[in-house]
């Protein structure tokens, strides 16, 4: 399943969908629609046990919306793999869309409706009958509708149609209260592609073809916004020694994985990035890189970051400064992105607009290479204006704490979890008289609900998906069940729908199903398009089988930035809560491969599949220096106690090499306090003690905001670890060549006379 | 020769013999019974519970996936040594001395291969299919794997056992006859079956002689060979600090070693306690201590050898092997097998201590604790520092493994105890063959 | 020829590193290390694909684990110029395989498609297989493993459930080879395509860092990337020839 390039991609979509990649097993699908898929003992006539029938589906372990095959057998899902079609993976997938069938045969799935039958957040409830539950629920959101009060919704964050329904949906309710809530949401990096290009949308940012990608802290292999889609790139373009090969080069406070994959790893004072950034600017500029007309606006906005002064504030050398920008502006083409810390602090925005400000000065936008906008999404609105930030999120909190919510619904979102303890949203909670939860699983949310409504998993639901951030071309994907419903739950749309038909609003929303409103939306991409299908049951059946659709369609802006923003180009200090003499470490909390925000913790495979970066397993832990380590006279597995000004924490010490002496890192994900058998009181959840600071402009958590000190428990609980040794001993087990090809390598010859290796 | 063995008579022999299997003490039957309650709760009980619940009851990891029950597999087969292998070459070198402790050596030889037999069933994963190890025609066509030194283990073990069980059984003949001639009821049918129709003709000694002499013969190599295989299933492997050319020397030497050790206790347990004070005399202990020291200094030197060679061979691996062995993990343990093994020895060059009993008897219990050591470090200190340190991991036993350590060693002694009940623990003719021929009156001629 | 030659002959066949080569596969990965982004998503498809139980915190505490690839990771150098690399460890495949020779029962052995074959049903659990593995790449069944219901559902039909005392690793995922064959057999077709079975490691690897093929096919992909001077061999000097081919991490020269 070679590469897809784009080109490539919409020649096999435009074909007709049917996929030649995905082959005969694609073919199967067409044969099985999944509503006839029946498991054992009456098995459909034609259905042949003993042989695989592929589903082409939506991967929604997380936001990326990578494309997916999923393998069944005797109608069960034995598999998940990327589809080869769709542009996004290309076949490929994350260890957490890999583990995408434990949620589905995950042992504490939600089995039914629910009432809370003990107090919330007990975990007691009873079994009940959707009959009676969405009744409960369609009398109260009737009842407050009429009654003229606050009905709130918040939701994971969810594209196409489903989107589109809860727009409608709670129009229908006559409330504004929509919002969508992921806390991996990149919102400053939205507030500040708005200000430079004006547009609150995510671009495409084509690290396959850049040559030399400068990441401040973004952690784009692992978890930042596509990291499947970035590993495709960065694979691409590590060609080795046949192609021209590109650098990667990484600016963080703590290694990250894309750090570790990086060529050059350039730890920078936190929340100094933007600063670097703008120092970078000023180089590019003196470079004689950008030739605008408004060349000397931005000269003088930028003349207060000479490298010296930039040095001073970053950490980072002077002639590094220097070399990085020459490096950059030599590139052809280069590419800026920023994300993870630098996404976190306090001074988030202004820090992300100095990092695109690197790619507008080098003339990479609407470049290949570089940063490419996308066209609308095709169907549903944007959903991203949706996205509530930790303002929004404690205005809610204010608003349940003064009564004025009369019912929230909440759809497979865990706010108990990722925001901290100072936010007060926990115990806002208890404020609001109706509660309903619409997730899978027993989450910290949804034990504070007082009727859950379970919903399927993602592969027992009908959905589609438009992926952010696009690909600089309209894409978007059908996602099918791949299963018949293991339990007495049902998908998020046609919860929804019930609720909407019991609530009178069937003029707005017709349809019986989630599959009926997706059919009624897909005729309408159909018609759009026109595509070779000469109808749409063919249309639709081919989008089933190859599971995605694409046009060919490309934006060619040139964006033009407003002398108002380069006048106000600056970046401030970070802030941070605590002061450095009682508090004098950055708490650096960042998300895990595994984990995500925490969504991995209930899965055992990723409880399970070592951390690459420390190899531990099943826990949390703190990383710090070997300098700091030895300092505080800490070793390996001593817990310590991390404070904050709001909570204290304890976790076992991991001395990690590559973290500034000043910062200590902590992975995000566990720690939960429910959230079934394997998540379950298991390490600690680093988020609960972050202060309530945010960024500015983008009224996002600054997660990187917060110091905290360290005390010696005189403890130890070393955490459970796959890895033994990291040093290599002189074994060249892990075997190095030069950059420059020719020199780099002896020719190889796999069956030469052995090698002794000597040590030291 | 000295003159404690002469003091007793002719018929002394056979009645403080056939009394050692015919007078059973209260003392014997409490040790009898402890030593079966041990073997009971300490190694089959946790045996049963490891063949329910798997392996996992023991230590064992990845990549140290041997461990204790290895080690005593290997330091039974060890202690099966100077057992039958001293009696074939004392015999073969009419050293007078060997014929009051053969037998019992040789017992320890047949218990300890039984034993090391058994610690093989705990050690691997599925020992309901050990048969699958033999080479035995199936309609599968299925054959072992001959190129596998496990494999060359299992012939040379069972050819050991064999060997070695038709040596005792062989040179115990005329004795059987003895104890039948003197016992009456069950026992003297069971000697009369055990004794096989020996009437003591010139014949019938012609031929033992000729075929007990065949045998020691035989049994030498193949007893030296026992622990070269041994050793090979270490050796034979790349595994860094096993891949040792003088690993079968040093498995040879080191098993004669804890052997001759072996001995030395049991001697003094039957010199103790089954009243055999006139015939294991000092003169035994004696010769058994210059056996012991030259047999430590051999083993030290062999010892210097595998040292001098890992940092010789200038490798990461080897070096690292040799520094972890020094000072890693299991550093302790290594400098206590050579405080017991190479340092304590030494007092052995004194005549007066090797002719004191009790400590000889304590510097035979460390010659064997540390050779534990030895086998227990041979097996972890390699396997948890081989070529990839990123799975380096360190292994600690089980108490089930413990526990199993402890019972084997009650199973080694209950057998020991029956054995002694049935089998004249020292040889009635060949005393008799060292003391000449009475003159009258139960007086002896000087030789 | 007399039975000596006839069994000198054998022996001498059976002891030819490589003899598979007069098969018609010599299955074989590449292992990109410049490429691989230690993400940990070809541990997890392994597992799925395997049915490698899940063994808990308690049991990998003691050492434990069951994975059959793992990424292994080595540090160089100090803050603020630490490194670190990432190696995909699994089964190596070697034709000169040391864990073959010491299996008693020959549970291990060697395939004609150059494949280390493990023989669950009839392995007795020695572990000197996993002694022998100078790639550390065997996993025991320590005891019996238990899926929590329904996460058994998941559990892959082509492949075995193994039972506790068995030594089990890395098949290259033979399942699917067979099933490739199987197909290229159904089309008339005596040879498998390249690029047509893929385990399921190198199929998820999201940065590609991993590829499959046969490398007796010379215009396969891998076949190729042995030919590129960054190709390596991990323990070369332990001899086990293996079928796992690593390509050398570039190392840019930063100045
Ligand atoms: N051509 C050909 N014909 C053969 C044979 C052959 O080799 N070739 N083999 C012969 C032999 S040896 C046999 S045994 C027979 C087998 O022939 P059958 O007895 O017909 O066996 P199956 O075809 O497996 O069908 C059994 C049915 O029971 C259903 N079933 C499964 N579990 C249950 C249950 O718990 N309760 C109930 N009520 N139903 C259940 C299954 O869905 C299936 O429909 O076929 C014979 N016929
Ligand atoms: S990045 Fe991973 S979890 Fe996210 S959609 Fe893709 S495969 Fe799924
Ligand atoms: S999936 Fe690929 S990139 Fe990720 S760890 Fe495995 S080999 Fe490396
Ligand atoms: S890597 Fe280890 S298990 Fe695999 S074939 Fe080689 S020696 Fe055997
Ligand atoms: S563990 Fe199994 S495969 Fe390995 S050597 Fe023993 S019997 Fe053979
Ligand atoms: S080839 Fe198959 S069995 Fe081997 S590591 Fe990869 S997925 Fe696992």
């Amino acid at each position: 399943m070679s590469n897809v390039d784009r080109r490539q991609f919409l020649k096999l979509v435009g074909a007709g969908g049917v996929g030649a990649g995905a082959g005969f097993m694609l073919a199967e699908s067409i044969k099985h629609p999944v509503e006839y898929l029946i498991p054992y003992p009456i098995p459909p006539e034609e259905f042949s046990p003993g042989i695989a029938t592929w589903y082409n589906s939506v991967c929604g372990m997380c936001p990326a919306g990578c494309g997916i095959s999923v393998r069944t057998r005797e109608g069960r899902a034995k598999k998940i793999e990327g589809n080869p079609l769709h542009p996004v993976n290309q076949g490929r997938l994350c260890a957490l869309g890999q583990a995408g069938l434990q949620t589905l045969y995950n042992p504490d799935r939600l089995t039914g409706p629910m009432l809370q039958s003990g107090e919330r957040g007990s975990e007691e409830f009873i079994q009940t009958t959707w009959e009676e539950s969405l009744a409960t629920v369609a009398h109260r959101l009737a009842a407050a509708r009429d009654g003229g009060k606050n009905i709130y919704l918040l939701s994971e964050g969810v594209r196409g149609h489903l989107a589109m329904l809860l727009e409608r949906f709670m129009d229908g309710l006559g409330s504004e209260h929509l919002m969508h809530y992921d806390f991996a949401h990149p919102h400053a990096l939205y507030a500040a592609n708005q200000r430079l290009f004006g547009e609150h949308t995510l671009p495409y940012y084509d690290i396959r073809n850049t040559r030399y990608l400068l990441s401040f802290g973004a952690d784009y292999l692992s978890n930042w916004l596509s990291p499947v889609h970035h590993s495709l790139g960065f694979g691409h373009s590590r060609q080795g020694t046949d192609l021209d090969r590109g650098r990667f080069v990484q600016i963080e406070a703590k290694m990250s994985l894309s750090g570790a994959a990086a060529d050059e790893w350039i730890p920078a004072r936190p929340g100094s990035e933007g600063i670097l950034a703008l120092g970078l600017a000023h180089q590019i500029l003196a470079g004689g890189a950008y030739t605008g007309s408004d060349f000397d606006d931005w000269n003088a906005a930028l003349a207060g970051y000479s490298a010296e002064s930039v040095a001073e504030r970053t950490g980072v050398a002077a002639k590094t400064i220097v070399r990085l920008a020459s490096e950059f502006m030599k590139a052809e083409p280069g590419l800026a992105i920023g994300g993870g810390a630098v996404d976190n602090h306090s001074n988030a925005v202004d820090t992300l607009v100095a990092v695109n400000l690197l790619n507008y000065l080098v003339g990479n936008i609407g470049k290949p290479g570089g940063i490419v906008f996308n066209s609308d999404p095709v169907v549903g609105g944007p959903a991203n204006n949706r996205q509530a930030n930790f303002i929004a999120m404690q205005q809610l909190a204010e608003q349940a704490r003064h009564g004025a919510i009369d019912v929230l619904i909440v759809n497979n979102t865990n706010p108990v979890f990722t925001l901290p303890h100072a936010s007060g949203f926990r115990e806002a909670l208890a404020s609001i008289p109706m509660i309903v939860s619409l997730s899978s699983f027993m989450d910290e949310t949804t034990t504070m609900a007082d009727v859950v409504l379970p919903s399927h998993s993602y592969l027992e639901s009908w959905g589609d998906d438009m992926p952010q951030p696009g690909l600089g071309f309209p894409v978007a994907a059908i996602s099918q069940p791949v299963v018949s419903p293991l339990y007495n739950t049902r998908a998020t749309g046609d919860i929804i729908l019930d609720l909407a038909g019991k609530l009178g609003m069937k003029d707005s929303m017709p349809w019986d199903s989630m599959e009926a409103c997706l059919k009624d939306g897909w005729r309408q991409i159909y018609e759009r398009s026109s595509p070779d299908a000469s109808d749409f049951d063919t249309f639709w059946r081919d989008v089933l089988v190859s599971g995605v659709w694409g046009e060919d369609i490309h934006r060619q802006d040139t964006v033009v930035v407003d002398k108002s923003v380069i006048d106000n180009i600056d970046v401030a200090e970070p802030e941070f809560s605590g002061d450095s003499e009682q508090y004098p470490f950055f708490l650096h909390p960042y998300m895990s491969t595994a984990m995500y925000d925490g969504r991995g913790a209930n899965l055992p495979w990723m409880q399970e599949l070592p951390d690459p970066m420390t190899s531990i397993v099943y826990g949390s832990w703190v990383e710090m220096n070997p300098a700091t380590a030895q300092q505080l006279g800490l070793r390996d597995g001593d817990l310590v106690s991390i404070s904050s000004e709001y909570g204290s924490l304890e976790a076992p010490v991991v001395i990690f090499p590559a973290i500034m002496p000043e910062v200590i890192a902590m992975p995000i994900g566990q720690g939960h306090s429910a959230f079934g058998r394997y998540a379950r009181d298991r390490g600690t959840n680093p988020l609960q003690i972050l202060a309530p600071l945010t960024a500015t402009t983008s009224g996002s958590l600054a997660t990187h905001a917060t110091r905290v000190s360290l005390a010696a428990t005189g403890r130890r609980a070393a955490p459970v670890q796959t890895g033994g040794d990291t040093r290599q001993l002189g074994r060249n087990i892990v075997q190095f060549t030069g950059d420059d090809s020719s020199a780099g390598g002896h020719s190889a010859n796999l069956n030469s006379i052995p090698i002794v290796v000597k040590t030291t | 020769m000295q003159t404690e063995v002469r003091q007793a008579r002719f018929a002394d022999v056979n009645d403080d013999v056939v009394r050692s299997l015919v007078v059973t003490g209260r003392n014997y039957y409490i040790a009898l019974g402890i030593a079966g309650f041990v073997t009971l709760t300490c190694f089959f009980f946790p045996w049963f519970y490891q063949l329910y619940y798997g392996i996992g009851a023991a230590g064992m990891n990845s990549p140290t996936v041997w461990g204790t029950y290895l080690a005593s597999f290997i330091f039974w087969i060890g202690l099966s040594h100077s057992g039958t292998l001293l009696s074939c070459v004392l015999h073969l070198t009419n050293s007078e001395w060997r014929k009051a402790m053969y037998r019992s050596a040789e017992a320890m030889t047949f218990f300890s291969l039984f034993v090391a037999i058994t610690m093989v069933m705990v050690h691997i994963g599925r020992p309901w299919f050990i048969h699958w190890a033999a080479p035995y025609p199936n309609q599968m066509g299925l054959w072992p794997n001959f190129r596998s030194p496990l494999m060359f283990d299992v012939m040379a073990i069972m050819t050991y056992l064999t060997g070695s069980g038709i040596f005792i059984y062989m040179g115990a003949i005329p004795d059987f006859a003895a104890v039948r001639d003197r016992t009456t009821g069950w026992r003297h049918h069971l000697y009369v079956l055990l004794s096989l129709g020996w009437r003591g003709t010139d014949k019938e000694w012609h031929r033992l002689g000729w075929a007990y002499t065949f045998l020691a013969v035989l049994i030498i190599p193949l007893a030296v060979s026992v622990h070269s295989i041994v050793s090979w299933d270490f050796a034979l492997s790349i595994v860094p600090g096993l891949h040792q050319t003088i690993f079968a020397p040093y498995f040879v030497v080191g098993a004669i070693y804890s052997g001759t050790a072996g001995i030395v206790t049991v001697m003094f347990v039957l010199r103790k306690y089954m009243n055999f004070e006139h015939y294991i005399t000092k003169l035994h202990f004696d010769n058994l201590g210059k056996l012991l020291l030259l047999l430590s200094l051999l083993w030290t030197y062999i010892n210097m050898l595998e040292l001098f060679t890992g940092w010789f061979s200038g490798t990461s691996t080897e070096y690292e092997q040799l520094k972890y062995k020094l000072t890693g993990f299991y550093a302790p343990l290594y400098w206590e097998m050579i405080l017991f093994c190479a340092v304590a020895p030494l007092l052995l060059i004194s005549r007066k201590f090797r002719t004191s009993f009790v400590p000889m008897l304590i510097l035979s219990i460390a010659i064997n604790i540390g050779m534990y050591t030895e086998r227990f470090l041979i097996v972890a200190t390699t396997l948890s520092r081989q070529y990839l340190p990123g799975s380096w991991r360190v292994y600690v036993p089980s108490l089930v493994e413990i526990s199993i350590l402890v019972g084997s060693l009650a199973l080694f002694v209950t057998l020991f105890l029956l054995f002694v009940k049935i089998f004249p623990s020292i040889s009635i003719y060949e005393i008799k063959e060292t003391m000449g021929v009475p003159k009258k009156h139960g007086e002896h001629h000087d030789t | 020829m007399n039975f000596i030659d006839r069994f000198m002959a054998s022996w001498r066949k059976y002891r030819k590193p490589g003899y598979y080569e007069e098969f018609d596969y010599a299955w074989t990965m590449t292992v990109d290390l410049d490429r691989c982004t230690g993400c940990g998503a070809c541990v997890t498809a392994c597992q799925a694909e395997n049915n490698i139980p899940i063994v808990g915190e308690k049991e990998l505490g003691r050492g434990r684990e069951m994975q059959w690839i793992r990424i292994e990771r080595y540090w160089e150098g100090e803050y603020p110029n630490a490194k670190l690399s990432f190696i995909p460890m699994l089964c190596q495949q070697c034709d000169a395989a040391p864990c073959e020779t010491v299996c008693p029962v020959s549970a291990t052995y060697h395939n004609q498609d150059g494949l280390n074959a493990q023989i669950y049903n009839r392995c007795i659990g020695t572990r000197s297989c996993a002694v022998y593995c100078p790639y550390e790449v065997r996993y025991f069944n320590y005891y019996d493993h238990h899926w929590d219901a329904p996460l058994e559902q998941q559990l892959n039909p082509d492949v075995t459930v193994r039972e506790k005392g068995v030594m089990e690793k890395c098949t290259f995922c033979v399942q699917r080879i067979r099933q490739a064959k199987d197909h290229a057999k159904d089309d008339g077709r005596r040879r498998v395509k390249d690029g047509e079975v893929q385990p399921a490691c190198v199929q998820t690897c999201p940065s590609e860092a991993l590829t499959f093929g046969d490398r007796k096919d010379a215009n396969s992909v891998v076949a190729k990337k042995m030919n590129d001077p960054r190709a390596y061999h991990v323990l070369e000097e332990t001899n086990t020839l293996p079928s796992v081919v690593y390509l050398k991490k570039v190392r840019a020269n930063a100045d």
